[in-house]
């Protein structure tokens, strides 16, 4: 990768048409808006599926760039850790969600894709980002029982 | 759509919150027949939400005659003192008399309602020249304060898009302003049971002339009668009803109680389309 790399978790709310009257993801849309717009006008997404990929979509629109397949200014990763933090979580309490989260908090890599998948977590195109303690993190909390990071690294 | 100083978009559903100033109302029996009662409930459907004011100084129903001075005395003062007292609140009075029409209208008032069709011909006239709203209703024709009685339509629907639609082009031809015109079928006046029924299963017809539509249905005879209920026994009848009326698309409610006919219209109006979710985020998080 060259340019800057931001990850912003793939949450619906954010796309127009799941507009409320009242945001209630009005901090984090905030967030992500500030990191996609940092990577200029030609972004290249990763997200791990087509509702990943909707979401990087409009973000990206809604900052003025472009999504594109090459030649990109930056690079947008979507994912975002465990959905079972609590018991209104998507997927009910799981004991083992704030360790799995803190973990990926130091680290991004080896992750346990099975204790992903068990922990309702997107982590499929983690891997390969640098740790967040290297990036400026813009949001970092878990309001409605899953994991979100906004986050922006400027690599070489 | 302009309601004397107040404009509303085209995806804006109104709540008139009915405030009489009449001892022998069919539904408050007077509750706010004193001036500081009615005030009260002017305050009291304010907080609620409601964007227009119905004032009335006459009941619908017949009664002891009152003259258009006695009429003035109930509402011209009532209506300066609501208007000083809330400048960017909608101010309605329902009245089918020029001379009162005139009267209000000079202490603020921004739509005349007439709920008698047009009885008064002048009426258009003094809407023009103070430049407010005026509503068209459809009665059949009949007296002001009287019950229908044996009226009978060879389509009701028909005769109230007509009879609503010539009314608005005459206030138009006057020069009332186009976005202050609004029509309204007039649920019960000139109408049996049977018509309000229809009217409010046709409600449709009426949004598809163009002109926006006031619909009054509030623990009306119509639904008393559909369902068996007294007066004060009436308000989920009403609130059914009121949900046929906003799926069509009507823009103005009259009503007695803001509060549960709001969430009736708001939670029809995100039905239809026409209004987001107030804050959507199970199963988007």
């Amino acid at each position: 990768m060259s340019g800057p790399v931001a990850l912003v978790p793939g949450v619906p709310a954010l796309l127009p048409s799941y507009a409320s009257l009242e945001d209630p993801v009005a901090d984090l849309r905030a967030a992500c808006l500030d990191a996609v717009g940092r990577l200029g006008a030609r972004v290249r997404v990763r997200a791990s599926g087509p509702s990943g990929l909707r979401v990087a979509a409009a973000l990206v629109a809604a900052s003025g760039g472009a999504v594109v397949d090459d030649d990109e200014t930056g690079v947008l990763v979507v994912g975002n850790g465990s959905a079972t933090r609590t018991e209104k979580a998507p997927g009910h309490l799981d004991e083992r969600a704030a360790g799995f989260d803190a973990a990926l908090r130091r680290t991004f890599t080896g992750i346990d894709t099975a204790l992903a998948a068990e922990l309702w977590a997107d982590t499929a195109c983690l891997g390969e980002l640098p740790p967040l303690g290297e990036a400026e993190v813009l949001y970092d909390d878990a309001p409605f029982g899953v994991q979100y990071w906004v986050a922006v690294w400027r690599t070489a | 759509m302009r309601l004397g100083r107040q404009h509303f978009g085209d995806d804006e559903a109104l709540m008139m919150a009915i405030v009489n100033r009449t001892p022998d109302s069919f539904f408050d029996k007077g509750a706010t027949w004193a001036e500081d009662a009615a005030f009260a409930r002017v305050a009291e459907v304010v907080a609620q939400g409601a964007e227009i004011v119905d004032i009335g100084g006459i009941k619908a129903a017949p009664g002891v005659e009152i003259s258009p001075a006695e009429e003035k005395a109930r509402v011209v003062d009532f209506v300066a003192r609501v208007r000083a007292s809330y400048p960017g609140l909608v101010i309605s009075v329902d009245t089918w008399r020029a001379e009162v029409g005139d009267a209000v209208c000079a202490a603020g008032a921004d739509v005349l309602n007439d709920a008698w069709g047009g009885a008064d011909p002048e009426l258009v006239d003094v809407a023009a020249a103070h430049d407010v709203a005026i509503i068209c209703t459809h009665t059949g024709g009949v007296t002001p304060r009287t019950r229908p009685y044996r009226i009978e339509y060879d389509d009701v629907v028909a005769a109230a898009v007509t009879d609503t639609v010539a009314y608005a082009e005459r206030a138009l031809a006057a020069g009332v302003a186009r976005e202050s015109i609004v029509i309204d079928p007039a649920h019960d006046f000139g109408k049996n049971t049977f018509h309000s029924l229809e009217v409010t299963r046709r409600i449709g017809e009426m949004v598809a002339t163009g002109w926006p539509v006031l619909v009054s249905l509030s623990n009306k005879d119509f639904v008393g009668e559909t369902l068996g209920l007294e007066v004060g026994e009436r308000l989920v009848g009403t609130l059914a009803a009121t949900s046929v009326c906003a799926l069509a698309g009507a823009r103005i409610y009259r009503v007695h109680q803001v509060v549960e006919t709001r969430q009736t219209v708001d939670m029809v109006w995100s039905i239809a389309g026409r209004r987001p979710p107030l804050r959507a985020i199970r199963g988007i998080q």
